[in-house]
């Protein structure tokens, strides 16, 4: 018997009655390198497990004898020693109700133990799992099968969708899809694509058993076992809340910034007004009689005012831009002329050392179709800024044609300085309404801050943009602004008007009178003026430049009337805008309509840049201001009949 | 040449345009009938001005205001012209530079006071082109 117990897989200790060793296991004397047995038996048990390399500690070895003895039945325990787990197994064996032998087992079972706590805290989680994904009311959480059909229903699926287990378990998950998207296979295909991905997203309406809907976030994952598909894991979300929320914060941000633009436009015009009221009432303050003192108070006045309406005008504008309610018109830019417009400004006030200098491309246009005032807004605002910044050196403007399609031309302003530039920190923050970038520099520069702010949202509504960047070729920065501008059909046109307002800004030389007469010979002219003394100033200097043939009309009708024959009557038709019965423009179209192709030049004391491209944009040939200079009438006649005889 | 007194209420490029056209620089007889010619028109005009304040009628304020303001730049009369367009300008329930909305109260009552701004103007200049004329009478 003990030949066979010597072969036992775990650690066995026999032990007479008296507790003397008889016996030990082969796996003890392998386990515990003791090389030879016979060291072992015949020990007292409690002297073996008292020494040091004993395989338990003798506390243990002793309780578990104990045991044995005093309740005459196996007593089976574990013993924790550090890391170590041991079962110790204790038998006492009798004969004929005498104690003989208590045999001994001990195992080392850490592994096995902890195999065990592993398997009984899976099982611990499976099952808190389970409870938790069928209590969640929040989320539809189930499953699938292979093909689709719902395996599994939580409490939030029944909730959200209306549906007991017994009564979707086992049927297609297209169950909760809309007719569309039935019709279009999407359950399907949202099934495929996971297999694909590994997961799939989607948000969209899904339906209740009720047949109402609501805007869901799903999430539908393949589950593997063993690279065999058990079914798909599918999470739905109701984000119906949530999109309302979000509607609603959206709606009444717009609404709360809509209502901070209105107030801003609101409160800006009204203090407009009386702002008028007060600079006019200034003005003619000033023109009294004043001492030194009091005409100084009243510069100062002025100033401050004036500096004020700008600040009123800036923010005015930028509500307007920032509330969408700003709209650019459609006439005329005339490059050219604004450009030369805004440098004549600027050169009076400009410091002597700087020089204004402008490159205009010889690929510009003439002329686009565009908001004339605004676009000159844009580029009064980069200039002056550049002057305003730069005290020596230049103040360079280069213009342009960046690229032209069938329709449009993308034109390119540079303006280019050599002034104090812009630290690199600041550039981010040029565009930012209300930000100005060095205070020191804001004490010497007054402004808004939005002047910028105000550029860009004027470029972007005509299509273009606007930026920065530094001087590459000395201290000083690049401003740039590009707008996207309708071509007009009218250059040639243009080009006259272009001629006519050179002209205006020439010194007056000695007029070509000679060649005037001679055109004038045979020539027949209408003078549509209802001013009697305007009537005689211009019939004085026509006749002057020796035209003998002059017809007056005192309204817009008896032009047309007088005008509109057959063969046409007259060569040149000096046409007032303001006319009773009906007014300039509204003639001129008539008598484009009827035909006649004679040069008609508008008069008027509306004066505005922009009128004139408008005028031309009526049908109008070339257009004079009031009161009329007689250089300037002469040079538009001449190249009236002039472009008549080549047409 | 300048006119003595004319400070700015005249200004010297155009109104020498309008002498040039005399024949004959002692006579003056074009620029005169032209300037008389004027003086009468503005009378005239004043007197409707004046009854369609009355009866509150902004548009043809606003028409007599562009009319007289068209003679009144042809001769050169700066501070005539100015109020005039300010008139024409209020007449639309525009405000002095045309730009911005006013209220019809607001424009009847900077109309009020425009109109006889432009009327003492009117009569200033009138002495100062008198003087010129030679006829203080």
């Amino acid at each position: 018997m003990f030949q066979h117990l010597r072969s036992q897989a775990f650690g066995l200790v026999i032990s007479d009655s008296t507790l003397v060793i008889r016996q030990v296991s082969d796996s003890y004397v392998a386990v515990s390198g003791e090389s030879r047995r016979e060291r072992v038996v015949g020990l007292h048990a409690y002297d073996f497990f008292d020494q040091q390399n004993a395989p338990i500690p003798l506390l243990a070895a002793r309780k578990a004898f104990e045991a044995a003895i005093e309740t005459r039945r196996p007593h089976q325990s574990q013993h924790i020693d550090g890391q170590v787990i041991w079962s110790i197994r204790t038998v006492p064996i009798f004969s004929y109700d005498s104690l003989r032998y208590i045999q001994m087992e001990y195992q080392d079972i850490t592994e096995e133990h902890q195999r065990k706590l592993e398997l009984e805290e899976r099982l611990d989680a499976n099952e808190t799992f389970r409870i938790l994904v069928e209590t969640v009311k929040d989320y539809a959480i189930f499953m699938l099968d292979p093909k689709g059909k719902v395996a599994t229903w939580n409490a939030g699926a029944q909730f959200f969708k209306g549906y007991t287990r017994d009564e979707i378990v086992g049927k297609h998950f297209s169950n909760f899809y809309g007719q569309e998207d039935r019709d279009s296979g999407k359950p399907d295909r949202e099934l495929l694509d996971a297999l694909r991905d590994g997961r799939v997203e989607d948000e969209g309406w899904r339906y209740r058993k009720d047949g109402s809907r609501f805007w869901a976030n799903v999430v539908i994952t393949p589950i593997y076992r063993r690279d065999t598909l058990l079914g798909y894991s599918k999470v739905t979300r109701d984000l119906s809340e949530r999109r309302q929320a979000e509607a609603g914060l959206i709606a009444a941000y717009e609404e709360a910034s809509k209502l901070k633009s209105d107030f801003l436009a609101n409160m800006s015009h009204e203090i407009r007004t009386p702002m008028h009221g007060m600079l006019s009432a200034l003005t003619l303050l000033l023109d009294t009689t004043l001492d030194p003192e009091q005409l100084e108070l009243g510069g100062v006045i002025q100033q401050s005012g004036e500096l004020l309406l700008q600040v009123i005008n800036d923010i005015l504008d930028y509500s307007k831009l920032a509330s969408g309610s700003f709209t650019v018109s459609n006439n005329i830019i005339n490059f050219a002329d604004v450009i030369q417009s805004v440098f004549k400004i600027h050169q009076k006030c400009c410091p002597p050392h700087l020089s204004l200098e402008a490159h205009l491309d010889p690929q510009l246009p003439k002329a686009a179709e565009g908001d004339s005032l605004r676009y000159r807004q844009i580029l009064q605002n980069l200039i002056s800024n550049a002057t305003k910044f730069t005290e020596e050196g230049y103040v360079r403007l280069n213009a342009t044609l960046q690229c032209e399609d069938e329709q449009f031309y993308t034109i390119l302003i540079e303006v280019i300085d050599t002034g104090i530039g812009v630290p690199a920190l600041g550039s981010s923050t040029l565009f930012t309404p209300f930000t100005q970038l060095d205070n020191s520099a804001t004490k010497r520069h007054q402004g808004t801050g939005l002047g910028l702010s105000i550029c860009k949202s004027l470029a972007e509504l005509m299509g273009g943009n606007i930026g920065f960047h530094s001087n590459p070729d000395e201290q000083g920065s690049v401003f740039w602004f590009t707008a996207k501008l309708k071509k007009v059909h009218q250059a040639k046109h243009i080009e006259i008007l272009n001629d006519n307002l050179d002209a205006l800004n020439l010194p007056s030389t000695t007029p070509p009178f000679e060649e005037i007469k001679l055109a004038a010979i045979n020539k027949r002219i209408l003078l549509a003026e209802d001013n009697p003394i305007n009537q005689k100033v211009m019939l004085k200097i026509l006749a002057g430049l020796g035209f003998n043939s002059i017809d007056l009309a005192i309204n817009g009708q008896e032009a047309v009337t007088m005008s509109t024959k057959d063969p046409p009557p007259y060569h040149v038709i000096l046409m007032d805008i303001n006319m009773p019965v009906i007014d300039g423009v509204a003639a001129t179209i008539m008598i484009r309509d009827a035909g006649i192709r004679a040069p008609i030049i508008a008069m008027t004391a509306n004066a505005l840049k922009g009128h004139a491209e408008s005028y031309i944009s009526k049908g109008m040939t070339a257009y004079v201001p009031k009161p009329v200079d007689r250089n300037l009438l002469v040079k538009v006649l001449l190249s009236c009949l002039r472009q008549d005889q080549l047409s | 040449m300048s006119i003595p007194g004319a400070k700015d209420s005249i200004d010297g490029p155009t109104f020498e345009q309008i002498l040039e056209m005399d024949d004959d620089e002692d006579e003056r007889e074009f620029s005169k009938s032209l300037v008389y010619d004027f003086f009468t028109q503005a009378e005239t005009t004043f007197v409707k001005m004046d009854t369609n304040l009355e009866k509150k009628d902004l548009k043809t304020l606003s028409e007599l205001g562009h009319f007289l303001k068209g003679s009144s730049a042809t001769l050169g009369l700066t501070k005539v012209k100015d109020s005039c367009e300010k008139i024409q300008h209020y007449g639309q329930k525009k405000d002095a530079e045309g730009s911005n909305d006013i209220t019809e109260e607001e424009g009847l009552k900077l109309l009020r006071t425009t109109i006889e701004q432009a009327k003492e103007e009117f009569y200033d200049v009138e002495k100062v082109l008198k003087k010129f004329y030679h006829d203080e009478s």
